[in-house]
């Protein structure tokens, strides 16, 4: 035996080496392989963020859960507003006349521009004609009851080819929003299936009201499918509500020639707004900033398409600065106390090397977890959660909590001083470290991701949830859910 | 195994090339469609099909880059170990540490402009290890036979 060691010892030593590097690689990728199908609810871990772990329903504890599809609206309460949205797959032809291969909602992407009045209980009708991948409808910013939040997989099934399915939520928030699916986000977003949402305030207001949902098709930035300049008709003086609605994967650049003021960020009015002079808005992905500007203007919005406000004053020299919400208008009185919260949660970003289901590559981290096995976000209903949120990835995040508007406490240690900056969705960029804050106010199971979609579907994804709250559908590709 | 190794070694070190070669062509394919009158910003950058000639450079070199050269990195390493090629183990570690370096520089490139002069350093770092692993097998001659276990 001896003998035969010191006869093969380089190869026994070889073929160690080689095991050593080897079976550790292949026990990861067969650890990161998913099951055809699997439940939210078994993913990743619990990370209560310092608060009790009551009767939670992760991981089979059943004891006094209510389901995700049963935390509806009122369903004794009539409809105020009733939409229908039909999707279909194909060649779409833009308001330009550009052609392109993508998804539309009613023929035209964007789809057709939802109107509520708010207070208003809004039902939407959605019908997939044949969208072979399914779709689900999710509506951005708003704080929906679960169920009626379109995440295919967690808080409903995708609506297949030829299958209907019947939103119901009231808007109570008057605003800036849009609606979106969110079953193959990444690629059915990018590709026209989305709309903007506009809720009006009760009080009519006697500005100019000017929607501009911007896109990129295909490298082509458009507004309301319109590509360059999109003329609106205003005479001298005449003040617009600009309503800026992002719904690209990466943050746009809108600025004027004119003095303007912020007077919204994502459905949320800002506390006093001020003249704004040199300084452009950062919108980012997902995000909507409304506007007040005096006409004549030219709102530059990305460099290549601008809405023209009565006659056109010419092109604009982009400044070089951007806006700081942290700072921008006058503090108010916060409905809860962010300095004492019940819950205090990390949200760590990073990037490492690793497999995801079984694919090789360098993957964005959850507190230094690959996907699945992140975070599993466990509140009580009422408490106050503090989310820190840091990014180390290398690239910015666009980060958007499902459910519920959370005001901005601070970014890199500097506290916010402006007027409460309320987010639904907020850039966090490279080595930036950002705290939010939010009362948990809304039960359920809430995606919290990045939306830089294509982000998201890298794994970049963990979950608010709720004690309690059990989720009857499944994920993965045998249950015909894939909501990134 | 020699043979494997340098066949390798060259792979690896085209592979280099074709890397320089993507990331120009697609900074190059940029220029021009900005020249065109295409604006270039985050959204548009982050728009999944942004149609100008080159943009095929960015996902090559992020495919190669991210995926194909590490395990290419690998192979070697492991390779090596049945080689019997004299400081073949550490010419084929220090490819694979280049290739490590490179993916890091390449990815926190992102941060900081300095960082993305300094991947453009390593890649010639890399280059040349990897062609002085290809030759360090062709040099040290005819494979001998060998009753080896095939790895």
């Amino acid at each position: 035996m001896t003998e035969y060691v010191k006869a093969h010892l380089r190869q026994i030593v070889a073929i160690a080496a080689t095991l050593v590097i080897v079976v550790p690689l292949a026990w990861m990728w067969q650890a990161s392989r998913m099951p055809g199908s699997y439940s939210v609810m078994d993913m990743g871990y619990v990370d209560a963020g310092g608060g009790p772990v009551s009767s939670t329903g992760h991981h089979g504890d059943h004891a006094g859960t209510i389901s995700v599809s049963d935390l509806v609206e009122d369903t004794d309460r009539a409809a105020d507003v009733v939409v229908e949205l039909t999707a279909n797959q194909g060649t779409v032809t833009l308001a330009s006349g550009r052609k392109v291969e993508g998804y539309t909602f009613n023929g035209t992407s964007p789809g057709p521009t939802i109107e509520a009045t708010e207070g208003d209980l809004l039902e939407v009708r959605v019908h997939n004609e044949d969208v072979d991948d399914g779709i689900s409808v999710h509506w951005h910013g708003v704080d929906v009851p679960n169920a009626e939040d379109g995440v295919a997989g967690v808080t409903q099934d995708a609506i297949g080819v030829g299958e209907d399915h019947v939103y119901r939520f009231v808007v109570d928030d008057p605003g800036s929003y849009w609606y979106h699916s969110h079953q193959m986000s990444h690629e059915q977003v990018i590709r026209g299936l989305f709309g903007g949402l506009v809720v009006k305030p009760a009080e009519a207001d006697s500005r100019a009201d000017v929607l501009a949902v911007t896109h990129t098709y295909g490298g082509t930035r458009t507004l309301n499918g319109e590509e360059g300049d999109v003329a609106v008709d205003a005479s001298p003086g005449q003040v617009a509500r600009i309503r800026v609605v992002n719904t690209d994967n990466g943050a746009v650049r809108v600025w004027t020639d004119a003095p303007y003021q912020v007077l919204a960020v994502d459905g949320r009015d800002v506390n006093r707004p001020t003249e704004v002079v040199g300084r452009r808005v950062a919108v980012p992905a997902g995000g909507r900033y409304d506007l007040e500007v005096e006409a004549p203007a030219r709102i530059e919005i990305g460099g290549s398409t601008a809405i023209v406000l009565g006659e056109d004053p010419g092109a604009v020299d982009q400044p070089g600065v951007d806006l700081d919400m942290l700072s921008y208008g006058q503090p108010a009185t916060l409905p809860f106390d962010p300095t004492e919260p019940d819950r205090i949660f990390d949200y760590s970003m990073g990037r490492r090397p690793g497999f995801v289901d079984g694919k090789p590559g360098m993957w964005w981290s959850i507190n230094g977890h690959l996907w699945p096995d992140v975070p599993m976000y466990l509140v009580d209903e009422g408490d106050v959660v503090l989310f820190r949120i840091e990014n180390h990835s290398g690239e910015v995040h666009p980060m958007h909590l499902h459910g519920h508007h959370a005001v901005v406490v601070s970014r890199d240690g500097e506290p916010a001083t402006g007027s409460p900056w309320w987010v639904d969705s907020v850039d966090v960029e490279n080595d930036e470290t950002v705290e939010i804050a939010f009362v948990a106010d809304n039960p359920g199971i809430w995606m919290d991701h990045c939306h830089n979609l294509k982000h998201a579907a890298q794994g970049l994804v963990a979950h608010l949830m709720y004690s309690g709250v059990t989720v009857p559908y499944r994920l993965g590709g045998d249950s015909g859910n894939e909501p990134e | 195994m020699r043979s494997a190794y340098r066949i390798l070694a060259i792979i690896i070190a085209v592979e280099v090339v074709i890397q320089a070669m993507a990331m120009v062509f697609a900074v190059a394919g940029l220029g021009i469609w900005v020249d065109e009158g295409g604006v270039l910003d985050k959204a548009a950058f982050e728009s999944e099909d942004l149609s100008f000639t080159g943009v095929g450079g960015f996902i090559i070199h992020g495919i190669n880059g991210m995926m194909i050269i590490p395990l290419l990195g690998l192979v070697l390493l492991v390779v090596s170990f049945f080689a019997k090629l004299p400081g073949g183990v550490k010419v084929a570690a220090l490819v694979l540490g280049a290739i490590v370096v490179q993916v890091l520089l390449g990815v926190f490139g992102h941060e900081s402009a300095y960082i993305g002069a300094l991947h453009g350093l390593n890649a010639f770092i890399l280059f040349g290890s990897a062609v002085y692993a290809a030759r360090l097998a062709r040099t040290a001659g005819v494979e001998t036979p060998t009753t080896a276990v095939a790895a």
